[in-house]
């Protein structure tokens, strides 16, 4: 009975041998085909869509008209653009970098295995991305309070710096907003390590303790090198959600978050030129750059963290 | 679970319960202001300094919510919508993921990046003819209009290709075809099992991403009955005559549901990949 | 046979899609007789009641209404009406946002042809006005509320001043611009306290009175020209503040409403709307306000609708009927009421139920009178479409200044990137 079993799978084995290449191709094909699909169905439009109001005049109700290329022109004319785009990339700096290092540090104390209460440690470190954005404008605005009593003011008082107007100043805005796009996301990431952590495979671990690696040599060889997919996913993530921060800035600047310039970013840039001043040519011309860019500090980050801690050749193929 | 971490003292550990309690402070305390604003009176919102102590408001700002919105018929869509959309895209994200890690096919590369790419459109642009399309569609006022945006989610199909690539094993699939199990069944019978974390990670994610979404649901979402919570609670911020108590009761009771998720799918997290793999 | 399991997992995902969207769907089915019109409002509105009583008095009319915040509000509706889909039957147009869609006239319903002109009468002539197109022949939307601005006063802070506390003494005293600036010096020897709220509200005093501001018709900006009344209101704002009459308690910040609580700045020039507002979050202050007329050189407009009729709707004459009767006389009075808006119809004024409207917060006055003289008083003016941006940079020039900036230069700055934003 086991005989003919046996018998009966390498004969399909061997007959199949081609065809199992080609079942694997289709497969392949068809396991990727629903998000093709619906990308197909409602994103591909607006994007096309996006691409072609570049280069055209419209106010988002009347007639288009071809402009050709001068929607870019007055964007890159407008010192206010390159000022949203250096606001962006400073308060992106600011915000995310720091961000995958403490994420990955929770992550780790997270993963450890004598560590109790991890559990609750979980939720609460998730906690800022689960609460609502109406009650983290409330306790950031109340926190740095343009008042001078301000609680900022008042820690800050401790190591001797005056009193900073949070909202208006040119630093005092992209701190407080990189101290909200850091807390807001630092759980977010930390969760996306952990995950990652928990598909590296304990043996090694194992292994490496017999071997007589300590704590700290783990962590840098095993763990990190076997992280890194996931550190290039974030990092790449980070990129594009930093290039694109534009909920943090409006909440928390509030009524006058597209009339001030200290904190304004590229996205808030597109979306005030296409809502407020009915320039969607512009705004869309702002996105096509803002693509362009975010695709290249995106390939740019990613290639400089595959270049970290390259023990083994082991990340994304 | 084998630990192997079990050895060391204990007494190494208290600098990490320092940081983890440090960090689970500062991520609660937002949590925690908003539980107090929603036990106090509109006007202590706007107190100077500003108040810490919960008030004795609690049921009734949350009665004030009850009548001026449809809070838990908003709340049963707000379920439905977000459920859907998260056993979805884990199917279209698992599929992928497991096509991406494990299957050769021409072009691989090439409709990887692809995806990538699609994440880097800034949203807010494609409003109005994303809006277009869901009305000519027909789908303006359902769930699915308000979900299928959701379905495109580049992050899912990178984390569960990482994944599998790294926790399931090649020989177990190699073993498992010669057993003449189909494509489909190893995705069933053996990556499912294993991703479970992955799924939870994922899950959460997704969930909370639709939970939270307000600008697209607000534009597809026009008729009362088929509102999801951030719409229903949108209509209670009025800079006019607004009620920060009720307002913020509103939002509060809003947020409790998801940690309630959260912690049934936190224990997902724990089963570990040695679960899985080696039965 | 492996493969198609997996094209039947995809099959029925998109069935399961499909299903999902059609079990939604079916409620409109039951309607078939029913007129049903979609209204969209913004704000604290009781059209919610009026509009049930509505449905009673005609059964075969049904009122579906979408309540938003003003700006959510403006956006979707934009949007719909941009998009050339999905726009409801009737929709509250706020008086800034109006101006966007007179490129659009086609997207929205005459008035004029469902015989608007009957009814023109019972409204204020500014008011009305505002709605028509540049000709005179077509009109946008019907009044619902206006916004005309009174003085707010805070007692305790004008009694230590050694000012007048009854509000006909007060627009006694303060009826020039000139009075306003020494009453604003006598607050601040002694209280130590600013006048006014903001550099914002130091300027809109004027600029809400212009009847030409930034552009004229043709949307041709006037900042250049010699008449122009923006560089006035301008400079009346940097002198005030150079004497120290105007505080930073920017509107809907914490730190303003605590200072409307406390009493933290003399007066707030302001429409009726801001009762609501501070009955609900300034409860200090209860007893403390009151409320007059404004120098006849302030009187302004700030805020109020319409309600409009986009074209895409089957049922034009319905959804007119409907807001024709809305926004009546009677209705009006109830919705002042009910809700504060206030009436854009002179005829209010005059009844009984509002003559005798007493206000608990402001000490048992009948703050309604002061409101209602000014709305007399206001001019008929033309913003244009871009006003609100073009204005938002004014005020950050104002704000440099309150920082300390040189008021020429932050002019001359705001002029530059005004002419910037006109060539999007």
């Amino acid at each position: 009975m086991e005989n003919t079993q046996t018998q009966q799978r390498v004969s399909s084995a061997k007959v199949s041998k081609m065809s199992e290449k080609k079942k694997d191709m289709i497969s392949g094909y068809l396991y990727v085909a629903p998000f093709f699909i619906v990308f197909g169905i409602i994103g591909l439009y607006p994007a096309i869509f996006s691409i072609v109001l570049a280069f055209q005049k419209w106010n988002g109700l009347g007639e288009m008209d071809y402009v050709g290329f001068s929607n870019f022109a007055i964007v890159l004319q407008d010192p206010l653009f390159w000022k949203s785009l250096y606001n962006t990339v400073i308060i992106g700096l600011m915000g995310t970098a720091p961000q995958l290092i403490v994420g990955i540090i929770l992550a780790y104390f997270l993963n450890m295995a004598v560590i109790r209460f991890t559990n609750f440690f979980r939720v609460t470190i998730f906690m800022p991305y689960i609460t609502s954005m109406v009650a983290v404008a409330l306790v950031f605005g109340v926190f740095f309070s343009t008042n001078e009593s301000a609680l900022a003011n008042y820690v800050i008082g401790w190591f001797g710096i005056d009193p900073i107007s949070w909202k208006t100043s040119e630093w005092g805005a992209k701190i407080a907003i990189s101290l909200m796009v850091f807390w807001r996301w630092v759980g977010y990431n930390t969760i996306i390590y952990l995950a990652g952590l928990q598909s590296i495979p304990k043996d090694l671990y194992e292994a490496a303790t017999i071997d007589g690696a300590n704590k700290v040599q783990q962590f840098l060889h095993i763990t990190i090198p076997l992280l890194k997919p996931f550190i290039i996913l974030t990092v790449f993530m980070s990129t594009v959600g930093a290039l694109q921060l534009f909920a943090e800035p409006t909440v928390f600047l509030g009524a006058s978050a597209f009339n001030r310039d200290e904190a304004m970013t590229v996205v808030m840039y597109l979306y005030r030129d296409a809502f407020n001043l009915g320039s969607f040519g512009t705004a869309s011309a702002t996105a096509v750059l803002l693509l362009i860019i975010i695709i290249a500090a995106a390939a740019l980050n990613t290639w400089l963290t595959s270049g970290v801690g390259n023990k083994k050749k082991r990340g994304v193929k | 679970m084998k630990q192997n971490n079990k050895k060391t003292s204990r007494s190494g550990t208290l600098p990490v319960y320092i940081v983890l309690t440090l960090a689970s402070i500062l991520s609660l305390f937002p949590f925690y202001w908003m539980f107090v604003m929603a036990t106090q009176p509109s006007a202590a919102y706007n107190s100077i300094p500003p108040t810490l102590l919960p008030g004795g408001m609690l049921i009734e700002n949350f009665q004030k919510v009850l009548d001026t919105i449809p809070f838990f018929q908003a709340m049963w869509n707000t379920v439905l919508l977000c459920t859907t959309v998260t056993v979805a895209v884990l199917i279209i994200s698992s599929l992928s993921g497991f096509a991406f890690a494990k299957f050769h096919f021409p072009g691989k590369n090439f409709l990887f990046i692809c995806i990538l790419l699609t994440m880097v459109i800034p949203p807010q642009l494609g409003l109005i003819p994303q809006y277009y399309l869901i009305s000519q569609l027909g789908w303006l006022d359902t769930l699915l209009g308000a979900g299928v945006l959701f379905l495109l989610n580049p992050l899912g199909i990178f984390l569960m290709r990482q994944y599998i690539s790294q926790s399931v094993p090649d020989e177990l699939m190699e073993a498992a075809k010669l057993d003449g199990c189909s494509n489909f069944r190893i995705y069933r019978s053996i990556v499912l099992p294993i991703i479970k974390p992955a799924f939870a990670t994922l899950g959460i994610i997704v969930f909370t991403l639709v939970w939270g979404e307000f600008l697209w649901q607000f534009t597809v979402l026009r008729d009362p009955s088929s509102y999801t919570l951030q719409v229903a609670l949108a209509s209670l911020n009025n800079a006019f005559r607004v009620d920060f108590g009720m307002l913020l009761s509103g939002v509060f009771w809003a947020t409790v549901p998801l940690i309630v998720i959260f912690l049934i799918f936190n224990k997902w997290f724990i089963s570990s990949i040695t679960e899985g793999s080696i039965k | 046979m492996k493969f198609k399991k997996s094209l039947l997992m995809v099959l029925l995902l998109s069935f399961s899609a499909i299903l999902f969207a059609c079990s939604e769907d079916n409620k409109s089915a039951s309607s078939e007789e029913k007129v049903s019109l979609d209204f969209w409002v913004f704000g604290a509105t009781n059209y919610e009641s009026l509009a049930e009583e509505y449905e009673k008095e005609n059964p075969d009319v049904e009122i579906n209404i979408k309540t938003s915040e003003l700006g959510d509000h403006h956006n979707s509706l934009f949007t719909a009406i941009s998009a050339g889909t999905g726009a409801p039957d009737l929709a509250m147009i706020e008086v800034d946002q109006l101006d966007r869609y007179r490129e659009a006239q086609d997207r929205f319903v005459n008035l004029y042809d469902l015989g608007a002109e009957d009814i023109k009468d019972q409204y204020l002539d500014w008011k009305w006005n505002g709605a028509e197109n540049g000709e005179g022949d077509f009109l946008f939307g019907l009044p619902t509320d206006i916004g005309p601005k009174a003085m707010y006063y805070h007692t305790d802070v004008f009694e230590e001043a050694g000012l007048p506390t009854d509000p006909d003494k007060v627009s006694e005293l303060i009826s020039t611009s000139e009075a306003f600036a020494d009453a604003a010096g006598k607050i601040l020897d002694a209280t130590d306290k600013p006048m006014v709220d903001s550099m914002e509200m130091a300027f809109r005093a004027n600029m809400d009175a212009l009847q030409v501001s930034y552009f004229n018709r043709d949307d041709e900006l006037l900042l250049s020209e010699s008449d122009n009344g923006v560089k006035e209101a301008y400079d009346y704002a940097v002198e005030l503040d150079l004497q120290g009459y105007v505080g930073s308690f920017e509107m809907w910040t914490p730190e303003w409403a605590n200072a409307l609580n406390k009493g933290g700045f003399g007066v707030e020039m302001a429409p009726a709307w801001l009762k609501g507002y501070m009955t609900e979050n300034a409860p200090e202050g209860a007893g403390k306000w009151r409320v007059t007329t404004l120098p006849t050189q302030f009187a302004g407009n700030w805020g109020g609708s319409y309600i409009a009729i986009p074209s895409e709707t089957e049922y034009s004459e319905e959804a007119y009927e409907f807001s024709k009767w809305l926004l009546s006389p009677e209705n009006q009075l109830e919705s002042f009421v009910d809700s504060g808006l206030f009436p854009s119809a002179p005829e209010v004024y005059e009844m009984e139920e509002f003559k005798n409207n007493s206000d608990e917060y402001f000490g048992g006055q009948n703050t309604a009178k002061y409101f209602a003289e000014a709305a007399k008083q206001i001019p008929e003016v033309y913003k244009g479409p871009k006003y609100v941006t073009v204005n938002n940079e004014i005020l950050t020039a104002l704000r440099n200044v309150q920082e300390g900036g040189d008021p020429e230069k932050e002019w001359e700055d705001a002029v530059t990137r005004i002419e910037g934003l006109l060539k999007k």
